[in-house]
This record gives structure tokens, sequence and C-alpha cells, in this order.
């Protein structure tokens, strides 16, 4: 096959027409199915995979679609027939449309989201992903800093070995509990557990629906530090006391927590004010009086609903609050998105190559509407 | 890109320092709900779970730290409950320990305050056994709590903190 055979079959407006009808097939499904199977996933199923399978038949998932739609965009400026001046306005608004699949793909793939846990009085310069966790091994040895080694949720299968020039021993992950309880043992282990697993064991349920009310949990096995904390351990997330190693006058804490991405800057809350609608328990409005706090210096912000923070490419919203007998916490969705302006830019683009595509038709429009009623 | 993106194993290893927080493993604290019928209120960290204790406890709760369970039981006895010098004397004994003078069980304990007022605090260890014990003793009116964490040596070190806490957030319940 030549190269403009590929071309020509890759421009095709047919690829692009039954491409979105399958898109928007998916879109539906993909609404229908997050009632049962849950948010997070129904969109890992229909619109962030690759290939989504129904029963036995794979089929393209949302990221393929959308590729398959951009490759199919931008094959379109290979038609030779576009490059006139009557024709700017498509040629613009096929311009927009692959811009804003171009910020899609940013981000989905580099994009994160969060949040940010502050009670009234506390600081925090870190954000904790909803989704993915981490292994966190934090050498306490130092008088004044911690030193973390942390292996990401890809890493955490069976079978997997950590390690790292950081440690003195291995830790082998015997397996990975989805969603777990600790449950108190009735008698005592046949296998000989350190630490929690002695007294606890996890027992494993079924995934939620919704990922974020899983408590996953780790069995994992530690090797190799030629010391007796050689054994096999337990651990969950949220786990109320973390499991601690000495091994070779090092002290280790291991935590299994949600994924935290620090940042260059830390936030104080203040105070958090919640208005409630008169007579009812319903609130009208949150909002935060927050410190930024960077470099040594502090700035005064307010965070309402509707009216979030921007800085460094992180955007904080005001999503919720916990209240507490003393204080007040608030909960923070932290963003940060690549392709956040894309949306807007491509919308412009669109729309001025729209406008640009009528104002050319516009005179033609209205010369055959003159000859219709003069006829 | 997307192959930047994807390539690479140690890409999912992050290694960093930050300066020490004291926060680290810490527990939130709630106060139990049913502990009012005891006679007393007192605010416990969430980790510690209620267990059934011996008819002689007003509180038992399973108290859990990274080697496994410690015991901690709350009892209120008349009075004075025998002092000082016995009932330190008499938990040296439970972990094979010669008894001590007043004197010298005074210069261990550590004296604290909290809503019930002043109260002390001691911990007694034998390294040999492997076991430990940290026991406040609390005047409340014309009665004396005792409270008593039973784990290993290790166990008492860590729990420490989250056990004066608890020992000064007793308060009588009204």
């Amino acid at each position: 096959m030549r190269i403009k055979d590929i071309i020509n079959f890759l421009k095709q407006p047919k690829i692009f027409v039954f491409a979105m009808i399958w898109m928007m097939m998916l879109v539906v499904l993909g609404t229908l199915a997050q009632k049962d199977m849950g948010l997070y996933a129904a969109q890992n199923r229909y619109f962030s995979a690759w290939i989504t399978w129904f029963w036995f038949v794979p089929m393209p998932g949302g990221r393929l679609t959308l590729i398959i739609i951009f490759i199919n965009l931008s094959f379109f400026f290979f038609k030779k027939s576009i490059w006139k001046i009557k024709k700017l306005g498509i040629v613009i608004l096929h311009l927009g449309g692959i811009l804003l699949l171009v910020g899609g793909g940013l981000t989905a793939m580099f994009s994160s989201e969060g949040n940010m846990v502050i009670e009234e009085g506390a600081k925090s310069n870190h954000v904790e992903d909803y989704h993915y966790m981490e292994l966190a091994l934090i050498n306490t040895s130092a008088v004044d800093f911690d030193e973390f080694t942390v292996f990401d949720q890809p890493l955490l299968i069976r079978n997997q070995i950590l390690t790292h020039e950081n440690l003195n021993f291995e830790i082998e992950i015997l397996n990975y509990l989805e969603n777990c309880e600790p449950t108190k043992r009735t008698s005592p282990p046949v296998i000989q557990y350190k630490g929690m697993l002695k007294n606890f064991m996890l027992k494993e349920l079924k995934p939620e629906k919704e990922d974020n009310w899983n408590r996953p949990g780790i069995i994992y096995k530690i090797s190799n530090s030629g010391t007796s904390a050689d054994g096999m351990y337990g651990i969950f997330l949220g786990q109320p006391v973390s499991q601690t190693v000495s091994i070779k006058e090092k002290d280790f804490t291991i935590i299994l927590r949600r994924k935290r991405t620090y940042l260059p800057f830390s936030i104080e809350l203040l105070d958090f004010k919640k208005i409630l609608h008169p007579g009812t328990e319903i609130p009208k409005s949150y909002s935060s009086d927050i410190i930024l706090i960077e470099n040594g210096v502090a700035r005064k912000i307010l965070i309402q609903m509707n009216e979030p923070l921007r800085h460094k490419g992180y955007t904080f919203f005001q999503s919720s609050f916990i209240e507490g007998p003393d204080s007040e916490t608030s909960v923070f969705a932290v963003v940060k998105n690549y392709g956040r302006l894309f949306p807007y830019i491509s919308s412009i683009i669109m729309c001025v190559g729209l406008l640009f595509h009528l104002s050319q038709k516009l005179p033609d429009l209205f010369r055959k509407s003159r000859e219709k009623i003069a006829a | 890109m997307v192959f930047l993106h994807s390539c690479g194993q140690d890409n999912h290893i992050r290694t960093y320092q930050l300066a020490k927080t004291k926060a680290l493993g810490s527990a939130p604290r709630v106060e139990a709900p049913d502990n009012k019928s005891t006679g007393f209120i007192w605010e416990k960290p969430e980790s510690w779970i209620p267990s059934s204790g011996s008819s002689m406890r007003l509180a038992s709760f399973d108290v859990p730290y990274s080697d496994g369970i410690g015991d901690l039981s709350v009892i209120q006895l008349g009075g004075t409950g025998g002092g000082f010098e016995a009932n330190v004397n008499r938990w040296r004994r439970q972990l094979n320990l010669e008894p001590q003078s007043l004197s010298e069980i005074e210069k261990e304990m550590i004296e604290n305050k909290g809503g019930l007022g002043l109260y002390n605090v001691i911990e007694i260890i034998n390294e040999e056994l492997g076991s430990a014990f940290l026991c406040a003793i609390l005047p409340a009116g014309n009665q004396t709590l005792f409270v008593k964490l039973s784990a290993n040596p290790k166990g008492v070190r860590e729990i420490e903190t989250d056990f004066i806490s608890f020992c000064s957030s007793l308060i009588i319940s009204i």
C-alpha cells in the first residue's frame, strides 16, 4: 500500500463520523454503567481504556477512539481542496478541534487530582491522590529530618520485590488487597507473623463501588536484612499505629497511604465558615480563610465555592468540610491540569472558524434567498 | 509523548527528605461513646479498641502498637487504694522485679496535671522478661483511679504520649 493510499484512507470523513457515533455510544454506556460499577471504574472501563471488552469482544475504548478522531482530523489537512480562502473557516474549525483533543490528551496523561485536608490552625503542603496508593518507607534515624523512599501503586503487586539503595533490606509484596478489613485473631496464627499480623489478620473484602471507599492492604515480607526484623508483616490504609522496624541501627516506619504530591508552598487554614439556609441544616455556602506561605512570604486569601485559588498550576476548590468538637476541618479538591486552558482556546478558535465560514457563506445565502423571492 | 510517559520503572520510586514532624503516625482522638456510665469521661485515640476486661475494671482497651497489642485497664478503688508503695510494688512483683522503697519509687514517678488534678505516672520495665507496665495513679475525690498499660518495653515507649493524654483527659461525669 502506498503512502498516498494510507493518507487517503486516514482522511476519510467516514472515519470521523463512525468514531463520533461510537464515542457517543461509549458516553451513554459509561453513564449507565457508573450507576452500578461506580464513577471511577466506569471512567476506567469506558473512557480511559484503550480497549473496552464487551463480553469476549474487544472494542475501542474512549482513549483509542479519541486518538482515531485526532489522526483523522490531522489527515484532513492533507486534502489539497481545503487550502483555499473559501475553506479557511473549515480549516480553522478543524484546528480548534485538534487543539481540543491535544488538551484532552495532556489532561489524561499528565494531570493529577486529589485533596488537601487541613484542620483550623494547621498547615499542609501536600495533596493526597483520590485513587492511587503508595508504600512509604521512612528512615527516621536522623535527628532533624526523615528520609522517605516511596514506592508507587504500580509496584505494589503480588511477587514484586521492592529494593532501593536507601534500604538495607528487601520487601516482597506477597499480596495486595484492594479492599480489606483488619479483624482480631481468635487463635494463634499458623505462620510466625510479625507486627500487627501477630494479633490481627487482613480479611479480603469485595471492592466497593466507589474506589475511594476501599481500604487497601498489603501482606509483605522483609528479607535480607540480616536481622530479626526479617519476616512477614501486614499493613493497611489508615492503620492507626504505623509499623516500625530497626535494621542495622536504622529505624524505619512503614506506611501505606494515599499517594502524596508535595507542593512548593504550604497552606495554613485560619478559619472555615459555613453558612446555612435559614431554618435548615442545608449549607448555603462554605469558605476558608487561608494563608498561602511561599518562600517565607505569607499571603491571606479567601477560598470559597466557585472562587477557587489558582497558584503555580494548581487549583484549590472548596470541596467539603469535617465538623469536629473543637474545630472544623476544610477539604480542598486540588487539581493540576496541564490542559486546563486548551478548551477555552480551542473553543475560541472554533468560534472564529465558524464565524469566518458563516461570513463567507452569508452573501450566497442572501443571494439565493433573494432569487427565490424574485422567482 | 505516550511512550515517554509510560516507560521506565524508576519513575515509580521517589525519594525525598522532609523535616521531622511530630504528627507522623498519630491518630485522631475520640471520646468513648459509652463511658458516662462509669462516672468518668475521657478521650482516647481512635485506635484503642474497647475490650472485655474483668468485673473489677471500669474500662479496658486493646491498644495497638507496632509489634502487637497492649492491654490498658482502668480500675477504681476507694480512698488511696492502698497507696503508691503497695501498688507499685505489686506491679513490680508481677514483672518479677524486686520491691522498692517509697523514696525510690517517688524518684521514678513523673507528675502530670489533668482533668482530675495532679497525678503520677510510673514506667516499670523488665527488659529480660520483655514486659513492661505504664501506670498512672489518679486521685479522684475520695477515690483513686489506677490506669495500667501492659505491653512490651517498645510498646510502652510508643504509647506513652497517648497514655498520658488519656489520663489527662479523665474527668468526673456530672
